[in-house]
C-alpha cells in the first residue's frame, strides 16, 4: 500500500484513556545497556530498532545518538522516554495500563525512504503483535 | 492491522509539520533533548504527558500541532527551523 503524501494517517480514538494501554516509541536513540547500541559511525544512520520490555528498569536504559545533546536524558531517561512518568499515570488511573513492549530507534537517517517504508512499518508491526497497545506516544529527542 | 491511535510530543514543530503527524503536542520553548522537560522534574513531566495523551480525546484536526505553555520549565529555546531552499 502506498501512503498518499497528502493524507494524514489519522486513526480515531474512540475509547477512554482510563481503559487504554499505552506504548512508547522514541526516536531518541534509547536502548538497554546490554543491547547493542545504534551505529553512529555510519553517516547514513542506523535503520534498526530495539524492543524494550514492559518491566524495563529506567536505570538500565541509555542513549546512543549523536544528533542531539542527550546530557539530560543521561541523567533522567524520562525526558525523552517517559516510562516512569507513564507508570505514575497508570497508578493514578489516568491510563488503564502499560503496553507489553516499547520501542527505541535512532531518529536520524539519510535513508528516509527505507526508514519510512521499512523501519516504520516494522515498528508498527512489532507494536501490533503482542504489545496490547491501544495508544502509542511518540517522542523524538 | 487495525491501526493504533498515536500522539507525538515534538520540540521541533516546524520540522515535524512536514511529516503531518496525526496528533502532536509542542511544549513551547523546550529544547531538543527535553521532550518531557528537565531531568527529575516529575510534576512537569506528568503535565506534558497528560496533555499529550489528552489530545487523543480532543477533537484535534489531523496534522495539527498543539502548542502549550509550561512556565515551570523556566527557559525558552528557539526550535530548529527547516532549511529554506533558494
Amino acid at each position: 500500500m502506498t501512503i498518499s503524501r497528502k493524507c494524514v494517517p489519522f486513526t480515531p480514538f474512540e475509547s477512554s484513556l482510563a481503559k487504554s494501554t499505552v506504548a512508547l516509541v522514541t526516536a531518541g536513540g534509547v536502548h538497554l545497556r546490554d543491547q547493542e547500541g545504534f551505529n553512529i559511525a555510519d553517516e547514513l544512520g542506523d535503520l534498526s530498532f530495539r524492543v524494550l520490555p514492559e518491566d524495563v528498569d529506567s536505570q538500565r536504559l541509555m542513549v546512543t545518538h549523536h544528533h542531539y545533546d542527550h546530557t539530560d536524558a543521561d541523567r533522567d531517561i524520562n525526558v525523552v522516554f517517559p516510562i516512569d512518568v507513564l507508570r505514575d499515570l497508570e497508578a493514578e488511573g489516568f491510563i488503564g495500563g502499560i503496553a507489553k513492549k516499547h520501542i527505541g530507534y535512532m531518529g536520524y537517517t539519510m535513508q528516509l525512504k527505507a526508514m519510512y517504508e521499512g523501519t516504520a512499518r516494522e515498528i508498527a508491526n512489532e507494536i501490533d503483535k503482542g504489545s496490547r497497545a491501544d495508544v502509542v506516544v511518540l517522542t523524538g529527542g | 492491522m487495525k491501526g493504533v491511535s498515536t500522539v507525538l510530543i515534538t520540540v521541533s514543530p516546524e520540522v515535524t509539520a512536514q511529516m503531518r503527524p496525526p496528533r502532536a503536542l509542542y511544549p513551547n520553548g523546550f529544547k531538543v533533548g527535553n521532550s518531557l522537560g528537565k531531568p527529575h522534574m516529575r510534576e512537569l513531566q506528568l503535565s506534558v504527558l497528560r496533555d499529550a495523551l489528552g489530545l487523543l480525546a480532543k477533537n484535534t484536526r489531523p496534522g495539527e500541532i498543539v502548542t502549550r505553555e509550561y512556565p515551570d520549565y523556566g527557559e525558552y529555546h528557539e526550535p530548529p527551523r527547516t532549511r529554506k531552499l533558494v
